[in-house]
């Protein structure tokens, strides 16, 4: 599982066991090497990107580093100090990496390599053109000192045959520290004090974000007319597309099967007056999981969006609020976890009073101009970016996680419940 | 990093599974607010593009021009109309665009230049001037007399009479639109540097306007000449070498054996229009049979590989009837142009959704067939919300009005006063923009232009439609359109009802036997296909999508 990639058996069967492959096996009708690049001839270590060819005829495109060894990592951290030019792929760096070299543990979407407990490698899997957020979110927020997310120290990308793209970032490394979903569920309440400090921090991210009028890929922008329209319109459509899919008899669904049409005049409701505020580049799929805990503070890792969404999809400006909501939900996610993994409840009112610390210093720190003139008006964008999220979450829990789709099912009730901000 | 690529993975034949999108800037969304449409307006209106799913931005001509045939005049091809902003409004629009994942395309008129352009300005002047040569001169005016007129409506005569020049020069469209001579290779030379130079600033390629007229030759009619071909295929070589993953959609209306000319051995256009296809779905529709459908695409030839059709139910001229028999163009003029207002040239100025009495059905069901067919669809803005038309404009002007993107003042299309506006929104009760508008229609589910995007998403998901074989099927019911798509291991029947009844149908798909349709939109599974016909039951005007999937269960 580890790097570099030790590709055994046939190709295909390989990739589709990966855990960072995101396509369904059954769809995939062919698995081919499209380009390749030999970065190292001894020790062997290769760059490929491979096509996984769907029935339908549509592809996706993955990075692979077949190698030998933690010696053909070192390459890497060698061809990244040297800001090497190897066959189209070109490194950025300038500083190599010393000390022992270590694969990360777990793997999600991506892969990683920490370099002498001081740097960490992040190589993109699924590839697409085009610069990758992360790489401009790093690079943006090190040069203007942003202290809450680790720097950028290098980068590599292909220019290629099939495209441009961006397929790996370095930056500092975090040294141990847990991160604080494991912490919500560790300490409930040790997380409760500090999270006003997270809505800050948030709320500084974002006023950064939006601080550089003269650079066209983050200058905040005024929402056009059919901002709202288009956005609860997309909502509308998932919603529509999740009921479609839900098939009574799957456990956890009960309170909200058959619903969708509720769901839907909710959201209605909800977007009938004008939102302001304005939009910009933000975190894209903000939630404890992403950040650390330090006694220096919190930091802020993974800029590059939902996996799920494509490259284009994920440099979109929106209102930062969307980052709030996701915060917001994954507070949901853990008060209720604490119950299902661990068996022990949340503390009374622990979810209501993680919503309210963090929301309190993060709409007092945030630029001002970025929020809808007025709480009700935020509060009720904030309520259309957390139905949407719970929507993203059932869909994704009922492919992946099924034990787990009664949280968003509670999120979804819940809201239902609620009274319609005005 | 390549600027113009960077968001996009190299394909050269991105163009055959794209959503086309015709737009009349003047007519978008005014971004300056003086009253007409302009690039900084089209650039605000991205992401409801991006939202529809359009992968490719068709424009009407923006070049410099005195707007007397709407920008097909141009007067000087290095710059914008002054209404429609300034190149580095172009430029930030179309990098805008890309960041989105849709590319531009733009309308380049290579026949003829208007009167007012330099180049004509200094060939008139002398018989000496080294531009002399650029245009074509005579002094007989009955040279080249086989060539039909095109704009009967206007003009009598390619002739036209000019003081200064003490001669005839040759025009195919209207008098004050010269045509450029192409026997000259400094006009050759000049039209390509044209080209470089809207390539470097980032379009992705061009609808050739007008292609068939380039050359004359006497004794001919002088359209479709061996030398304009030869010609397209050194722009195209030109395009290849120098700008990769651009595309040439050539417009070029004839029937399908002279346009297939077009493709060459697909060393010439990319992409070239299917114009008689159109009024034929129009007509099956009417009739209530696919016979006109099935046997205009039994004329049409195969084209190389790499080559597309652009498929249109509408677009900024009249819906034209060139190219259909005498007899065909009178039903067409009694069924759809009722009011002699309606028909201008040879054609029927009306948009999509007046054409078919605003009914819903009829317009959903004209879209599938649209989407159905081999070949790559091209919208025209504002018929996704089912906007009507004003006869009481001029020549094509009525098809040309604001688009109407709220209820409130002047549809939303531009803060300026109402006399400002450079044609009146469209006011009436029924496609008025109180009634019609982008934002109810955003806020209504069941809307036509919420559809719309859910089928555009469909098709895309489905490279079969652009890149897969056709094969109509012959159902004994005749009021039946129905066709098998095939690529790769996608197998996708569409059936139509073209009736105004509910219909049966057995269809003999026993060479899927063992297969079961799933209806796309739905995803609802239907029982297996045997040896015996497979019947279905459509609602009048309905139509069903499937997938034909492999499955090892029992029905």
């Amino acid at each position: 599982m580890s790097l570099p990639d030790r590709i055994d058996g046939p190709l295909a069967h390989w990739v589709m066991k990966q855990r960072w492959f995101a396509a369904k096996a059954r769809e995939v009708a062919s698995v081919n090497v499209l380009e390749r690049a030999t970065l190292s001839v001894d020790p062997p270590l290769e760059l490929q990107l491979v096509e996984a060819r769907f029935q339908a005829g549509t592809h996706e495109l993955y990075q692979l580093l077949p190698g030998e060894g933690e010696a053909a990592l070192r390459v890497l951290a060698r061809l990244l100090g040297d800001e090497a030019q190897v066959e189209g792929v070109s490194f950025h760096g300038g500083l190599e990496p010393t000390g022992d070299v270590r694969p990360m543990g777990a793997e999600q979407s991506n892969s990683s390599i920490v370099f002498g407990e001081q740097q960490v490698l992040k190589l993109f899997r699924r590839v697409e053109p085009g610069i990758n957020p992360e790489l401009e979110m790093l690079r943006f927020l090190s040069a203007r000192g942003f202290g809450a997310a680790a720097k950028l120290t290098g980068w590599y990308e292909i220019s290629g045959e099939i495209m441009q793209a961006t397929l790996g970032i370095m930056q500092e490394f975090v040294p141990e520290a847990r991160d604080g979903w494991q912490l919500a569920l560790d300490d409930p309440l040790g997380v409760l004090a500090r999270l006003p400090e997270l809505g800050a921090a948030t709320g500084e991210l974002h006023s950064v974000l939006a601080s550089d009028p003269a650079d066209t890929a983050f200058a905040a922008e005024e929402p056009s007319m059919e901002a709202l329209s288009l956005l609860t319109a997309t909502i509308d459509e998932q919603i529509e597309q999740v009921f479609l899919d839900l098939r009574p008899g799957t456990p956890g669904i009960e309170p909200i099967l058959g619903r969708g049409e509720e769901v839907r005049d909710r959201l209605q409701s909800m977007s009938h007056v004008g939102v302001g505020g304005r939009l910009i580049r933000h975190h894209g799929d903000y939630h404890l999981g992403q950040t650390m805990l330090r006694d220096e503070g919190w930091t802020i890792l993974d800029f590059e969006g939902e996996p799920a969404r494509s490259l284009l999809d994920r440099r979109r400006k929106r209102s930062p609020l969307r980052d709030v909501a996701g915060m917001l939900r994954s507070f949901a996610y853990a008060a209720s976890a604490s119950e299902l993994l661990r068996g022990v409840p949340a503390p009374a009112g622990w979810e209501q009073q993680a919503r309210e610390g963090f929301l309190e210093t993060y709409l007092e720190t945030v630029d001002q101009s970025l929020l809808p003139a007025g709480r009700p008006a935020t509060d009720k964008l904030l309520a259309i970016f957390e139905l949407e999220k719970a929507v993203y979450e059932l869909s994704y829990e009922l492919n992946n996680r099924p034990d787990w789709v009664p949280i968003p099912v509670a999120g979804i009730a819940r809201l239902l419940q609620e009274e319609v901000p005005t | 990093m390549q600027p113009a690529g960077q968001w996009f993975e190299s394909d050269p034949l991105w163009f055959k599974t794209a959503i086309f999108y015709e737009i009349h800037l003047r007519g978008f969304y005014d971004g300056t607010g003086d009253g007409h449409g302009d690039f900084r307006g089209l650039t605000e209106k991205l992401d409801y593009l991006q939202w529809l799913g359009v992968d490719v931005i068709w424009l009407l001509p923006m070049y410099r021009s005195p707007m007397r045939d709407g920008g097909y005049d141009i007067a000087d091809f290095y710059g914008v109309h002054d209404d429609y902003g300034t190149m580095d409004d172009v430029r930030s629009f179309i990098e805008a665009a890309h960041e989105r994942g849709i590319r531009v395309i733009a309308d380049l008129v290579m026949n003829h230049t208007s009167n007012d352009c330099e180049w004509f300005q200094d060939a008139r002047s002398s018989p000496d001037n080294p531009k002399r040569d650029w245009y074509v001169w005579s002094d007989d005016p009955t040279r080249y007399g086989d060539a039909r007129i095109i704009f009967v409506d206007t003009e009598t005569s390619n002739w036209n009479w000019d003081d200064k020049a003490g001669a005839y020069y040759w025009h195919r469209f209207f008098h004050h639109q010269p045509d450029l001579n192409y026997e000259n290779p400094e006009v050759q030379e000049a039209m390509l540097d044209v080209l470089r130079f809207w390539l470097d600033a980032g379009l992705d390629g061009f609808r050739l306007d007008a292609v068939p007229y380039l050359y004359e030759r006497e004794g001919t009619n002088c359209e479709n000449l061996d030398e304009t071909h030869e010609f397209l295929k050194r722009v195209r070589t030109t395009v290849d070498d120098e700008y990769p993953d651009r595309v040439l959609l050539a417009e070029a209306n004839q029937w399908p054996a002279d346009v297939v000319e077009y493709f060459g051995d697909g060393d010439e256009c990319h992409m070239a229009f299917h114009f008689p296809v159109m009024p034929r779905m129009f007509m099956a529709l009417r009739r209530e049979e696919a016979a006109p459908i099935l046997e205009i695409l039994a004329q049409t030839p195969h084209i190389p590989k790499n080559c597309q059709w652009g498929l249109f139910l509408r677009n900024h001229d009249e819906l034209t009837l060139e190219m259909v028999t005498d007899e065909e163009r009178d039903y067409m003029y009694a069924e759809y142009a009722k009011d002699p207002r309606m028909k201008l040239n040879v054609g029927i100025r009306r948009r999509l959704a007046p054409l078919m009495d605003g009914g819903r059905d009829e317009i959903e069901l004209l879209h599938a067939m649209l989407f159905s067919l081999p070949g790559s669809p091209v919208l025209y803005y504002g018929d996704e919300i089912a906007m009507g038309d004003n006869v009481y404009l001029g020549d094509r002007d009525g098809v040309r009005t604001p688009m109407q993107w709220t209820g409130d003042r002047n549809g939303g299309f531009s803060r300026a006063d109402f006399a400002q506006l450079y044609a009146p929104p469209l006011m009436d009760p029924v496609y008025g923009y109180q009634a019609v508008n982008v934002e109810a229609q955003l806020r209504t589910p069941s809307s036509l232009l919420r559809w719309l995007r859910r089928f555009i998403a469909l098709r895309k998901e489905h490279p079969v439609f652009g890149l897969g074989s056709f094969e109509a099927l012959t159902p004994p019911n005749p009021k039946i359109f129905a066709c098998i798509r095939t690529y790769e291991d996608d197998v996708v029947l569409c059936v139509h009802n073209l009736a105004r009844s509910a219909q049966a149908v057995e269809l003999d798909l026993s060479w899927y036997s063992g297969r079961r349709p799933v209806e796309m939109f739905g995803r609802s599974r239907f029982p297996k296909i045997g040896e015996l016909p497979y019947l279905l039951t459509l609602a009048p005007r309905g139509f069903f999508w499937f997938r034909l999937e492999e499955d090892d269960e029992p029905s």
